[in-house]
């Protein structure tokens, strides 16, 4: 069985571990582009949502590559995300291309269990509690790298060293083949992060969250590395969701994210008192978050048509109102260019520099007093 | 007595005679905001965040047209609308409606809103709450949440015998002035319903269960010789400026119309049972309905309109033409309708559409 799955940031480090070590073969598609989003977005639904084109795209490039089963995730929500797997899946087979279906979600979760029943050598469930801890392990691994990156990127002496050793990082991490050597790999990637040169700044970095639909979040390729740019410009960027918190969140395990999730919802309830099926508590709780612990901006990214973002975006402009943090809306969609987000980008991060030198206080304070 | 304002928008279309007779019920006066025009659509693109659907960019401008006639503005709640073992819900705008609205305008007058979640949460719950906004006594509650099921049944009836909302709330309303029946609702009503009241009514008096009625009357008694049949959201159907006044269109070129809700909803229930199962149950309507039409010999087109941006639509659109949709269907189009206001291009695929299916010779 050769298995595919879409992009979602480094979610493919962990996802490749788990399914490899179920006896797959895995094939990761090379990252999306704008060549594959448009391939995505030619047999796509005109005014989906963008990470359905991108994934779609990338399936697409799995399929090339020899892929014959899709994985993906599957659900009853009030998102659209539910649906991607069954009408992709549908959308390939149209095309022309034959292949297995693997829905989380849908098919139960019994079904997918079975499927590695002929890959697996020996036991099933010893097969998968194995394939679990290798899944995790990495996942943490990668999750520990990304806020280190993420930490020392706004003071790097030289433009791009950080991720430069962030690359260099995941890719020991990938490649390394049992626990054992996750956990070196993970030391490893720390080091050499660590080794990056770094240099006292004037003024401490600007904070700003980055938070809204997840997809958009995670994912470099359309947000244009919104986090890596914005590091850049020696702003510290700090995401409200990660791959790690994505992964583990529908399974329940950490309490960390459950208490995350509890709390969020509790701050959103006075603002959306229901449901809406996507990432739009993390979004509001998020925004409250930010301006509470004295965050000098807030970057909101949504793709196009996104509907519970879009209903988070009417409520946010009362609470930029109410806790006085400046809101930048990025609408991504698969004409956006990178020179337009990089001239928003730098447009916010300037303004924001000019406010905290006109009441130097307010941040000032908020950190103390943290 | 209190001026309560229902904009003329989303739910309008599907439950307005029982919003009426509720809110009526409990001592407040109803004002329906104006028809959609020009003016009201461009205001509420211009209050409203850019690139969410249409139907509710017209929804915020019938808001503001009321804003300034009454005292509370009426916006409903659709969480979720049938009662089942799985999730259901609507879409997560509908869910998020009050929200929106709370959180768009300074000036509004304040909002009362009734929430309809029949899977946690009572319609009587619900009544109770709203009574409650508008200083209405819970005594009242009771008998007037009663008189509106009681005519939402009747309104569900009239539309499943073919009429369009309008002409359907014109006969279920005695208030209005130029309604034809006066109080001619409850009148065979016969056993109680099953399923929830609030979902369409299955009619018992309908002895050909999924048989089509054409509409009567609709075009002073010419009858088309090809019938097309409508799969869309009733607001957009409906709504004659962003519709652009298609049911009379189509009828002008000598069609006749099929409406969705002429559908009965155990047919829709049936024909769903052949598609792997779909979260939200207004949508899920638009597939059981287009299924129907699909296999169906004398629906000689389907036409799905959709609004632009809508995103259970886009889903929902790609299912019917990949998973509905048979080589032996008759002709199936979509079109997508926005705030645009040029007839020329509505104009030009629904002629086309029309002169498709009369060339196609067989299907005449």
């Amino acid at each position: 069985m050769r298995v595919s799955f879409p992009h979602m940031g480094n979610a493919y480090i962990a996802l490749k571990a788990l399914l490899s070590n179920l006896g797959a073969e895995v094939i990761v598609p090379p990252r999306p582009t704008r060549k594959s989003i448009d391939s995505g977005a030619l047999h796509a639904p005109e005014f989906v949502c963008l990470p359905f084109k991108v994934n779609l795209g990338d399936n697409l490039r799995s399929l090339q590559m020899g892929a014959d089963a899709l994985a993906m995730v599957s659900g009853m929500w009030a998102c659209r995300f539910g649906y991607y797997g069954r009408v992709q899946h549908q959308i390939l087979r149209d095309v022309g291309f034959e292949f297995d279906s693997i829905l989380l979600g849908r098919d139960g979760l019994g079904s997918v269990y079975n499927k590695f029943r002929t890959t697996v050598d020996g036991n099933l469930t010893l097969g998968w509690a194995r394939a679990f801890r290798a899944f995790k392990r990495k996942a943490e691994a990668v999750d520990r790298l990304e806020k280190k990156a993420r930490e020392i990127r706004p003071y790097e002496r030289e433009r791009g060293s950080a991720s430069r050793a962030l690359t260099e990082g995941l890719e020991l991490i990938d490649s390394a083949a049992t626990l054992k050597e996750t956990g070196g790999a993970s030391a490893d990637g720390l080091e050499i992060l660590a080794g990056v040169e770094l240099e006292k700044k004037r003024e401490e970095p600007l904070r700003v969250a980055v938070l809204g639909e997840i997809y958009a979040v995670l994912e470099p390729a359309i947000n244009f590395d919104v986090e890596r740019r914005l590091g850049e410009m020696g702003a510290m960027a700090y995401p409200s969701l990660s791959v790690y918190k994505w992964l583990f969140r529908p399974l329940k395990t950490d309490p960390g994210i459950i208490i995350d999730e509890y709390r969020a919802r509790r701050a959103t309830r006075p603002y959306l008192p229901y449901v809406l099926g996507g990432e739009e508590h993390q979004t509001i709780a998020g925004t409250i978050n930010a301006a509470r612990k004295g965050y000098d901006g807030v970057i909101h990214l949504y793709p196009f048509t996104c509907m519970p973002e879009n209903i988070c975006r009417t409520i946010l402009p009362g609470i930029e109102a109410r806790y006085g943090i400046p809101i930048l809306n990025l609408c991504l969609d698969e004409h956006a260019s990178p020179t337009g987000i990089a001239t928003r980008l730098e447009a916010f991060t300037d303004l924001l520099r000019q406010r905290r030198r006109k009441s130097p206080n307010v941040s000032r304070t908020a950190i103390n007093s943290q | 007595m209190v001026k309560v304002g229902i904009p003329r928008a989303l739910s309008y279309y599907r439950h307005f005679p029982f919003w009426k007779t509720l809110l009526e019920g409990l001592g407040a006066e109803v004002i329906v905001s104006r028809q959609t025009g020009r003016r009201l659509l461009e205001e509420g693109t211009m209050h409203c965040v850019d690139d969410i659907c249409v139907p509710v960019k017209l929804y915020y401008g019938h808001v503001l047209d009321l804003k300034d006639s009454v005292d509370r503005v009426f916006v409903s709640r659709m969480v979720s609308v049938e009662k089942r073992d799985c999730d259901t819900y609507t879409c997560p705008k509908l869910i998020g409606l009050p929200d929106m609205i709370k959180n768009s305008f300074d000036d509004l007058p304040p909002i009362v809103d009734f929430v309809v979640d029949v899977q946690n949460r009572s319609l009587k719950k619900s009544a109770g709450r709203l009574a409650a906004q508008l200083g209405a006594p819970r005594s009242s509650v009771r008998k007037s949440l009663a008189a509106a099921l009681e005519v939402e049944r009747s309104y569900q009836r009239e539309l499943l015998r073919g009429l369009d909302p309008e002409s359907a709330m014109k006969v279920v309303l005695p208030a209005t002035d130029n309604g034809n029946g006066a109080g001619s609702g409850p009148a065979g009503q016969q056993g109680e319903a099953t399923g929830h009241p609030l979902r369409r009514l299955e009619s018992r008096d309908n002895r050909f269960p999924g048989r089509l009625s054409f509409p009567s009357g609709a075009a002073e008694g010419k009858r088309g010789n090809i019938n097309i049949a409508l799969v869309g959201h009733e607001y957009l159907i409906h709504d004659p400026f962003i519709s652009h006044n298609l049911p009379a269109r189509l009828e002008r070129l000598g069609a006749n119309v099929i409406l969705m809700t002429q559908v009965a909803p155990e047919v829709i229930e049936r024909e769903l049972k052949r598609y792997p199962d779909i979260s939200w149950s207004y949508e899920k309507e638009l597939l059981g309905a287009a299924s129907h039409f699909l296999g169906r010999e004398e629906v000689d087109g389907v036409m799905m309109v959709m609004g632009f941006a809508c995103g259970p639509d886009s889903i929902i659109s790609e299912i019917i033409i990949r998973e509905v949709r048979r080589e032996d269907s008759p002709p199936f189009t979509t079109l997508v309708l926005d705030e645009h206001t040029g007839v020329a291009g509505v104009n030009t695929r629904v002629e086309a559409f029309v002169d498709l299916i009369r060339r196609s010779g067989s299907r005449t």
